[in-house]
């Protein structure tokens, strides 16, 4: 029997949890990054330990973070550290604290090349750390979809010249090679490969050159992927260790042991091509089946709905009832009206029609 | 072959009122949705053309071309009307909520609203034959329209009736159950005043949403303020034409920021006069705020807006 009234109870059928994961293609480009506002967006805080960029000139009230870049040195790395050591230390342990964890003595781990943290092998303890805004990465990053360029012409410029022959870092192995054995959740190794260009890797291979966590938005990159094959590095003796700074010479990232970490950023920056992930929201959501049935909702309690009491569009009572919905309200207990649906068009009911419309509320 | 008519099933995207943001904000789990209704307030059923030279099919055209708007996400602004069931298919008649105005003293001000006089002095000054209080006129008798929200026992009352408003069905007749109010909502701004029945005495406030707005739910149980009038039949004792459902009566009672302080005056409405009661008619200079009260009934989803000014002296 149909309730009469307004209102009608949702019964437990009529109520479903759902959770959908949304994604959004976030591109960046490396001339907004190194170029389009001639620095607007760069903000360098006064303590000097890493560098923010904007999509826009920061004082601009438009201006949204995108991402950071900061540089951390391991005691373990082997260079000898000028300036700022004791910063590039900290940010190091910090990272490595926060993303890889502690020992079973409570030591900090260092980053692992390969993930394999037990197994030992190769530790980045020389790397540079792009920290992306929570804005861009949502909940997490879509494994499998991160994309970093970078240029890698030995010689030192600022205007995009460094760009012809460049390399390209993905997390391609991300979606089902991930790890787990983190403090802040998945993630995945990266890889560098030759994108433009000849010759420049010295190999013809994939070099794993850093990691990139998921769920943290943080990508560390061994500094090595600026270095040529003497220095350690993985690319080609034929172009060399790249010239990150105007002074620095050909010593690629062991640069950063006589510069600081906001003029490496700097540099960086200048080399970074493009970047591009994909995001990913989780988004929760509660669908109400409201259910008019046949017998429901055919009169109407607008007040342009009768005319001296008699219904407009009724001429005998053995008429149909019709009427129009266009909203929904949805009800607590106390009747009070928690939220509201529209229709796009009048939605016609008669006892000869019946609906489901199906209500999502999304969290 | 065609393709299948898919129009049985829609999806649509649910907005939170500002009212069910604020209970979600609780965290006490007070946000729960239980209940649903269809609204229908951008419907003008005027336009329906049940004699259409064109037939059937173009009765409603004006009707489905209708545009929609937005969901309002004011919980107070959204879902004035509603669609209602009634299991006759066979209803001819609706019932309506209606002022009655039969009486002086539930007779609207001729201002064309009620007016709530908000302080003893507003509604009568000293007494005296030269008062500037526009409750009372010269002959001491009380002005219809003019509620006193300070002195409850006098003044006048807001009444409605609830019934079939026509005269092709005898008074003589019950009204239809199912048809029948029995339950009523009266919202009102919190800031100028509280509900109170037709003696004076303080009606249970139901809650207040986000915009201030108080909710007060009556019954024909509790026997305050909604009683039936299915017994009345004489076309004297009530606006309705038809069968008689039910009565609400209530008075307002201003609210203290109103009886003691004129910010909200200054703040959100104006000045007018009103005649007071010296002989010769003069008028007396008042603050004034303009507002609404609505009654909704709680099984019909039918609503009246009753409009109301708050009144007090100036000069």
């Amino acid at each position: 029997m149909a309730e009469s009234g307004a209102f009608k109870t949702l019964n437990d059928k009529d109520v479903v949890s759902t959770r959908t994961l949304l994604h959004e293609a976030i591109p960046i480009t490396g001339t907004i990054v190194s170029g389009t506002y001639a620095d607007g967006n760069i903000k360098n805080p006064p303590h000097g330990m890493y560098q923010s960029v904007y999509d826009y000139p920061y004082l601009s009230s438009s201006a949204n973070h995108i991402f950071d870049i900061t540089v951390g040195i391991g005691t373990q790395s082997g260079l000898t550290v000028a300036s700022q050591p004791d910063k590039k230390k900290n940010i190091y342990n910090q990272m490595a604290q926060l993303l890889v964890g502690y020992d079973h003595t409570g030591s900090i781990q260092r980053f692992d090349e390969d993930g394999n943290i037990i197994g030992g092998g190769t530790k980045l303890d020389s790397v540079f750390v792009i920290p992306f805004s929570r804005l861009l990465v949502k909940d997490e990053i879509k494994k499998g979809t991160f994309q970093l360029e970078l240029g890698v012409v030995s010689a030192h410029d600022q205007a995009g010249a460094v760009f012809a022959k460049r390399i390209q870092i993905t997390d391609y192995s991300g979606s089902d090679g991930y790890f787990v054995n983190s403090p802040v959740g998945e993630y995945g190794v990266l890889y560098a490969t030759a994108s433009a260009g000849a010759t420049v890797l010295a190999l013809n291979k994939r070099y794993p050159v850093g990691l990139l966590y998921y769920q943290a938005g943080i990508a560390v990159i061994s500094g090595s992927v600026f270095n040529d094959s003497v220095d350690g590095g993985i690319l080609h003796t034929g172009i060399g260790s790249t010239c990150l700074l105007t002074d620095s010479g050909e010593s690629g990232f062991n640069a950063v042991t006589a510069s600081t970490t906001q003029a490496i950023a700097t540099a960086i920056r200048n080399r970074i091509y493009n970047v591009q992930f994909n995001n990913t929201t989780e988004l929760n959501s509660t669908i109400y089946f409201c259910r008019a049935n046949h017998q429901e909702f055919n009169y109407s309690t607008n007040p342009t709905y009768t005319n001296a009491s008699k219904i407009r569009v009724k001429t005998n009572s053995s008429d149909e009832p019709i009427s129009y919905i266009t909203t929904i309200g949805l009800y607590n207990e106390q009747n009070e009206l928690m939220a509201t649906a529209k229709l796009s068009e009048p939605l016609k009911k008669t006892p000869s029609t019946e609906f489901t419309i199906r209500c999502r509320l999304d969290y | 072959m065609g393709f299948l008519d898919n129009t049985g099933d829609i999806i649509l995207d649910v907005v939170l009122t500002d009212h069910g943001r604020k209970e979600l904000s609780k965290g006490d789990g007070s946000f729960k949705i239980t209940k649903f209704a269809f609204g229908d307030e951008e419907i003008d059923y005027s336009l329906f053309d049940s004699t259409h030279a064109s037939g059937s099919s173009y009765y409603d055209l004006s009707i489905l071309q209708t545009p929609i708007l937005e969901a309002f996400t004011d919980n107070a602004a959204s879902m004035k009307t509603k669609l209602v069931t009634y299991e006759n298919l066979e209803l001819l008649f609706l019932p309506i909520l209606e002022l009655n105005e039969l009486k002086s003293s539930v007779q609207r001000h001729s201002e064309g609203a009620f007016i709530v006089a908000v302080d003893r002095y507003t509604e009568d000054d000293d007494e005296s034959s030269t008062t500037n209080g526009i409750g009372l006129d010269s002959g001491g008798k009380e002005v219809p329209g003019v509620i006193f929200g300070e002195s409850l026992d006098r003044g006048g009352a807001i009444m409605i009736d609830q019934g079939l408003d026509t005269n092709q069905i005898s008074t003589k007749q019950s009204i239809d159950p199912d048809l029948r109010e029995t339950e009523y909502t009266i919202q009102i701004d919190n800031r100028f005043g509280s509900i109170v029945d037709a003696k004076g005495n303080q009606l249970e406030l139901s809650y207040i949403d986000d915009d201030d707005i108080a909710y007060y739910v009556v019954s024909e149980e509790e026997a305050t303020a909604v009683r039936s009038i299915s017994n009345l039949t004489k076309a004297n004792e009530s606006p309705i034409a038809g069968p008689r459902g039910s009565r609400l009566a209530f008075k307002i009672k201003s609210s203290m920021d109103l009886n003691t302080s004129t910010y909200l005056f200054t703040t959100l409405g104006g000045e007018s006069t009103l005649t007071n009661r010296t002989p010769a008619g003069d008028t007396t200079l008042l603050y004034h705020i303009d507002s609404m009260v609505r009654i909704t009934g709680m099984n019909s989803g039918y609503s009246l807006d009753i409009p109301v000014r708050f009144v007090k002296f100036k000069s």
